[in-house]
């Protein structure tokens, strides 16, 4: 099953996301990476290389993240874990993460929910 | 020319100019962006400081790769993937040399500028780093081709890169935190393009 | 094509989590389902979709089913409705 990874400068954000996909999809590998290891608000390459190790299996890993140094410090993981099935998705961080859970639980492949998350940015709430 | 115990030297005596100057940084930060250059900045060097005893001995191109991965690792702002994707690329362009001179320093800091450009998708004229590394950059090339004196040449891309960061003063942020001021980011000098100028400073008073 | 109405039971109506086993459940066909109300349309694999309609308990939505398993998955999604929303 496809894992995913929850970056965002806060740490109770990022665990807070993560929680809230458990509501829908419980048995769906899932880790935050949130907010730097002495504290405070930032993004840590060591976290989110931990996290994304933690929920890694063949089938790959999707990284969702809040903005700004999030994405560059995701990238910089993502290069650095060559060879690896790791890819972030472009998407509103909770809607993108409630959705690509959802998909991943009923065996979607990292393709398919990739393409899925590509269309939630779009998507009105209401 | 310098050998790698003098770049090693002057990358310590960066890491404390960051040191001594963080909370300037930080103070400038605090003004268009999230207040954590300085203090995030410092971090990364100390952490770089701390396995200078490793890396005694090592080419040039292992101590920029160490201070880019210091920075990567434990930045934790913009700042630190920017900073450590140029010093991993400055680094990757020194390779094994245990001695430079300044053609090569020339290299080194085109490719720390096209790592920063690629990691933030940025260009100059945003209100960043690149507008004081680019000026600098051209400015020693123009300098070295005119004097062929190095020294000369360093001189020449530090009152750049010190008229880039007057220069950011007068433009809009358009990438980074600071781009949610728009208007009101004028007037003020960007942090990363502050920094550089330390470094290049620091630079130019060791060689 | 296959279509149906269905007014829905459950009390939170087409919200996050019954939301979510239907979605799930369309998944499991080939057929392009289209979930409608109140003017707007929904493919109900597509959670994020599916719970921008606002539906609630009460209210009438129409399914269209339209591909190559449309018998099947009109045949177990009808009970599967009953069932779950």
């Amino acid at each position: 099953m496809v894992g995913f990874v929850i970056v965002s400068h806060s740490e109770k954000l990022a665990e807070g996301v993560t929680d809230l996909t458990k509501m829908m999809a419980e048995d769906v590998p899932i880790a935050a990476a949130g907010g730097l290891p002495e504290g405070g608000f930032g993004t840590s390459f060591e976290r989110i290389f931990d996290a994304v190790n933690s929920v890694y299996s063949d089938d790959g890993v999707i990284i969702l993240m809040d903005m700004g140094s999030a994405v560059m410090t995701a990238e910089m993981v993502i290069e650095a874990m060559d060879g690896m099935k790791v890819v972030m998705a472009d998407c509103p961080l909770v809607e993108g993460a409630v959705t690509a859970t959802c998909d991943a639980d009923s065996g979607m492949s990292l393709e398919e929910i990739m393409e899925d998350l590509s269309e939630v940015a779009s998507q009105k709430k209401f | 020319m310098v050998n790698q115990d003098k770049v090693l030297e002057i990358m310590v005596k960066i890491g404390e100019k960051i040191e001594e100057d963080k909370l300037f940084l930080t103070e400038l930060d605090n003004v268009i962006g999230d207040g954590d250059h300085g203090i995030n900045m410092a971090r990364g060097f100390g952490d770089f400081i701390s396995k200078v005893p490793d890396l005694q001995g090592k080419d040039i191109g292992a101590i920029l790769k160490a201070a880019g991965m210091s920075l990567t690792m434990k930045v934790g702002g913009a700042s630190g993937p920017l900073y450590g994707t140029a010093y991993l690329q400055a680094g990757k362009t020194a390779g094994d040399k245990t001695e430079i001179g300044i053609e090569d320093f020339i290299q080194i800091l085109e490719a720390a500028i096209e790592g920063v450009k690629m990691r933030g998708k940025a260009v100059t004229g945003e209100k960043t780093m690149l507008d004081a590394m680019v000026p600098a950059l051209d400015a020693i090339k123009e300098e070295y081709d005119a004097s062929k004196d190095a020294k000369k040449a360093l001189e020449a891309g530090l009152a750049a890169a010190k008229e880039g960061v007057e220069y950011t003063k007068t433009i809009i942020a358009t990438k980074g935190r600071a781009s949610y001021l728009g208007e009101r980011s004028i007037g003020h000098q960007d942090p990363g393009a502050t920094s550089f100028t330390e470094m290049l400073q620091v630079i130019c008073e060791n060689v | 094509m296959k279509e149906f109405t269905y007014t829905i039971k459950d009390e939170v109506g087409l919200h996050a989590r019954p939301a979510n086993v239907v979605s799930k459940e369309a998944r499991k066909y080939n057929s392009k389902i289209v979930v409608s109300f109140n003017g707007k349309t929904a493919e109900l694999r597509k959670l994020m979709q599916v719970m921008s309609l606002g539906a609630r308990c009460g209210d009438e939505i129409k399914i269209v089913i339209e591909g190559e398993d449309e018998d099947k998955a009109f045949e177990e999604l009808v009970p599967f409705l009953e069932e779950n929303l």
